[in-house]
């Protein structure tokens, strides 16, 4: 009986530690990463690093300035949402109200393939099929913000779409049947009712998205051009924190090397931001 | 009881599907197309794409020390790159980004141009290996292989291969340029076995793993691995021990000398490359570092 | 069938009575279609033109300069994932235990492990792959290796894992466990010989996932496994994924290499293809066939 208890106990100790090893990790992972990033930005200094416009680590003296990569990842991402997003709300209505029940597991399926479809076929496709498309059709040499834009916007669709529909459809049916029973037409219930009472899943969903697009890596360096400027039009080069980091951390060596960790570490603190505002959310929902 | 409604969704979907399909079909078509179809209309006012490859890369470094990119005046150091050049990853991307763009210039080893760009003469002398090889080509760099201190027994007989007649006939075959004086190789007569690890310039790649593959049939019990990353990450690899040997593509510095024994293996010529509709045959370095420099933005003011 | 055309009709009058409702129906259907549409092309686009230069030589034969054959690569992934799983299915299996069994709702240590997760969910893989670059490689000494890549992906896929574990556990009904107990059963034993094997086609869904997440990275693996064109001898070597060799492959050899890339993309494609159709039939079986929420 003795035995038992000690094996009881063991395992749930053992059941802890394992659980602990997911704060250990995001510690571990913040330590390592401000701890070579922090010395770096104190050399360069904080603010030429945050607003530099240069990024020269082959000048004499070197320079890092990450402020026109700052700019780009906002700008590629705003892009992605802009295209992601209303095409994935409305997306999410279709599924959670307008779909046919006989198509709907196909739909469903297809929409987390698109989630699993790996990023660099994205890039591969967006850097065979959309690039050149931008290049015929519109002005400049076709790696640009829209392209990097339009790669993202897909890539985050599924995100939009399966997040935003499970609110929809956790909106309670009273809502429905009464807007129904007012003479609302379903379009108008599912648009004036069900959306708004769903707003705080469709504010998940959108912040998760914006997470995705500004972390993505492999499939914007292939369509952005990586151009370091500040992009003057939607159809110019752009250079991402994520392209900076991939682009040049296999050739870099000492303080360029810690300062594309710095890059790092600026994108961490943006995710970590973004969690909190998620975090923000939800317990605001549950309150 | 909505079967009609939801047929008729089904249809519009399986059209607009099948529509996708095609209209995705006809974009691709055009694209490939699109080079072809409008040969000969080159408007020489339009903006050039210049293309560039990123900061530490070994050819990016000979072709600004070449082209008087990079500006020096006492200890100070500036790139004169213009800023919105598009940054290609490797050497093989340059050519395929100036493929399908008709403004686009690119430099690139001669070793890697195709028949889907055109190389231009610089100052009036075409990009060919015998042009780099009898020194009117100026436009080239040395591919070299470095070792720190004494070579290992293994190290020092690969790099005795490499250099021999028969490396040199594949530096050849890959479309490289020879050096002088090269010696007829044979293989040790008490075989030879280990690990050598070598790593650098992503240029060299393409001969170095035709010469890995050469050396290791006449010498089975060797094996080479080679880490492709960059000649500034191959020499720094080698000097603090990660590699025995470096590969490079660009002439060491004078620090870097102080550390390393280099070994020329080979000569590269760096093709300054434009699109095949570009009516622009030839450019003088002045030219170029102008258009790499972002002072011309057009082909008609170059 | 009159039924159903009456009721056709009926919607045709509110629509001609309310424009705007016809819009908005046409608009959610179109932004759908626009979704499938752009999965169908990309799915299309890499096989159209990539089975084509899929032969049983750059499948199966031996990697050389001249043959960019992905064999090498498709035993790295295999290894890697095996790696991988090895590390983090035990561990998010038993810290998903831990939680919906052990913990006590509310409990401040169980919050902290929730959001810990959610910040690893959250993370680009891209740091990761620093972190793991910084750490297995550099402090640990690993270099550019097998093992360190599968530590990196591990704690990649740790957050998946955990959260979808959860939720098939907790889809468990209280009554098997009450059963279970009744009998005198120990805790212990209910959960592994009750609980852990109801929830587990929703585990094995979760785990499968986390293979297609492995399968499909590259920005975690280039600084940590590394890019090696060689078939692995052990775990401290430098090899590539398939996705890693699909990127090499786009960037360096010119057109052949584009062949090359295309080639893997259709492995590529159809690995991930064929890893949601299994999950989510696991998924479905778990759920009693009652996906669709309504």
């Amino acid at each position: 009986m003795k035995k038992k208890t000690i094996l009881e106990k063991g395992s749930k100790v053992f059941f802890l530690l394992c659980s602990l090893f997911s704060i250990g990790a995001v510690l571990f992972i913040c330590y390592f990463i401000f701890a070579n990033a922090i010395p770096a930005i104190q050399q360069i200094g904080l603010w030429e690093f945050l607003s530099g416009s240069s990024w020269q680590p082959n000048n004499t003296p070197q320079e890092f300035g990450i402020f026109n990569m700052i700019v780009g990842s906002i700008y590629v991402t705003a892009g992605a949402i802009l295209i992601g997003v209303p095409i994935g709300l409305l997306g999410a209505v279709y599924l959670a109200k307008f779909c046919p029940k006989r198509i709907y597991p196909v739909l469903k399926q297809a929409v987390s393939l698109l989630a699993g479809i790996p990023s660099i076929i994205y890039g591969f496709f967006g850097m065979m099929v959309i690039v050149p498309f931008i290049l015929e059709n519109f002005e400049g040499n076709g790696n640009s913000v829209l392209a990097a834009s339009i790669v993202l916007g897909i890539m985050i669709l599924p995100t939009i779409i399966s997040i935003s529909e499970t609110s929809l459809r956790a909106v309670p049916k009273s809502y429905e049947e009464g807007a129904l029973a007012l003479g609302a037409t379903r379009e108008e219930s599912a648009f004036k009712v069900i959306l708004p009472a769903a707003k705080s899943g469709v504010v998940t969903s959108i912040v998760l998205g914006i997470g995705r697009a500004i972390g993505e890596t492999m499939a914007v360096v292939m369509v952005a051009g990586n151009s370091n400027i500040l992009p003057s039009s939607i159809f110019k080069s752009v250079r991402t924190l994520t392209a900076n980091i991939v682009l040049e951390m296999s050739y870099a060596s000492g303080l360029h090397y810690d300062a594309l960790i710095a890059t790092g570490a600026v994108l961490f603190v943006f995710i970590l931001l973004l969690n909190m505002a998620l975090g923000l959310l939800t317990s605001k929902k549950r309150a | 009881m909505k079967k009609l409604l939801s047929l008729a969704t089904l249809f519009i979907l399986a059209v607009s599907i099948l529509a996708g399909c095609s209209g995705g079909d006809s974009t691709t078509g055009s694209g490939a197309a699109g080079g072809s179809a409008t040969a000969g209309s080159f408007d020489s006012t339009k903006e050039i794409t210049v293309i560039s490859r990123e900061a530490s890369s070994g050819t990016r470094g000979a072709f600004d020390e070449l082209m008087g990119l990079i500006e020096k005046s006492g200890e100070s150091e500036v790139n004169k790159l213009f800023s919105e050049a598009v940054i290609a990853s490797s050497t093989d991307e340059v050519p395929a980004k100036v493929e399908v763009d008709k403004y686009a210039i690119g430099y690139t080893s001669i070793g890697a141009v195709n028949d889907s760009v055109k190389a231009l003469k610089v100052d009036g002398v075409a990009a060919t290996e015998e042009n780099v090889k009898n020194g009117t080509y100026k436009v080239s760099r040395p591919f070299i292989i470095a070792s720190k201190g004494e070579a290992s027994e293994i190290a020092a007989d690969f790099i005795k291969y490499i250099t021999s007649t028969q490396g040199q006939e594949v530096v050849a075959s890959e479309g490289y340029v020879t050096i002088d004086d090269a010696k007829e190789y044979t293989a040790p007569s008490a075989a030879l076995s280990g690990k050598l690890t070598l790593s650098g310039s992503t240029s060299t790649e393409k001969v170095i793993e035709k010469l890995r593959e050469e050396y290791v049939k006449l010498n089975p019990g060797v094996n080479i691995e080679v880490t492709y990353n960059g000649s500034g990450a191959g020499i720094k690899d080698a000097q603090d021990g990660k590699s025995e040997l470096a590969l490079s593509s660009r002439e060491l510095k004078e620090e870097e000398k102080a550390a390393l024994t280099p070994t020329v293996f080979a000569n590269d010529g760096i093709a300054v490359i434009v699109n095949k509709d570009n009516t622009m045959d030839e450019l003088t370095t002045e030219q170029i570092k102008k258009i790499f420099t972002g002072e011309a933005r057009t082909w008609d003011k170059v | 069938m009159k039924l159903a055309v009456k009721h056709f009709k009926d919607q045709l009058r509110i629509y001609r009575r309310k424009p705007l409702s016809l819009a908005l129906f046409l608009l959610v259907n179109l932004a759908m279609l626009l979704t499938i549409a752009s999965l169908i092309f990309v799915i299309g686009y890499i096989f159209v033109n990539g089975v084509s230069h899929l032969t049983p030589e750059l499948v199966f034969g031996a990697y050389s300069s001249d043959n960019p054959s992905m064999s090498f690569a498709i035993v790295t992934t295999i290894i890697l994932v095996i790696v991988a799983l090895l590390l983090a299915a035990p561990l998010s299996i038993f810290c998903a235990i831990y939680l919906t069994e052990y913990a006590k709702r509310g409990n401040k240590i169980v919050k902290l492990i929730r959001l810990a997760t959610e910040t690893l969910a959250g993370i680009p893989s891209i740091v990761y792959g620093l972190f793991g670059s910084i750490f297995f490689g550099t402090v640990l000494g690993w270099g550019y290796s097998i093992l360190t890549g599968a530590c990196t992906v591990a704690i990649m896929v740790l957050p998946v894992i955990i959260r979808s574990t959860e939720e098939s556990i907790l889809s468990v009904p209280d009554s098997y466990r009450e059963g279970s107990y009744g009998l005198g059963a120990s805790k212990l034993r209910t959960v592994f010989k009750i609980v852990l094997p109801s929830a587990m086609p929703g585990i094995l869904s979760a785990v499968i996932l986390s293979v297609g997440r492995i399968v499909g990275e590259t920005a975690a693996l280039i600084f940590t496994l590394g890019s090696v064109a060689k078939m692995p001898g052990s775990l401290l070597d430098s090899s590539r994924t398939l996705a890693v060799h699909m990127y090499i492959s786009t960037r360096d050899g010119g057109m052949a290499g584009r062949n090359t890339a295309f080639a893997t993309g259709v492995i590529l494609v159809s690995i991930v293809l064929v890893i949601n159709l299994l999950a989510s039939y696991l998924a479905k079986k778990v759920s009693g066939g009652n996906t669709d929420g309504e």
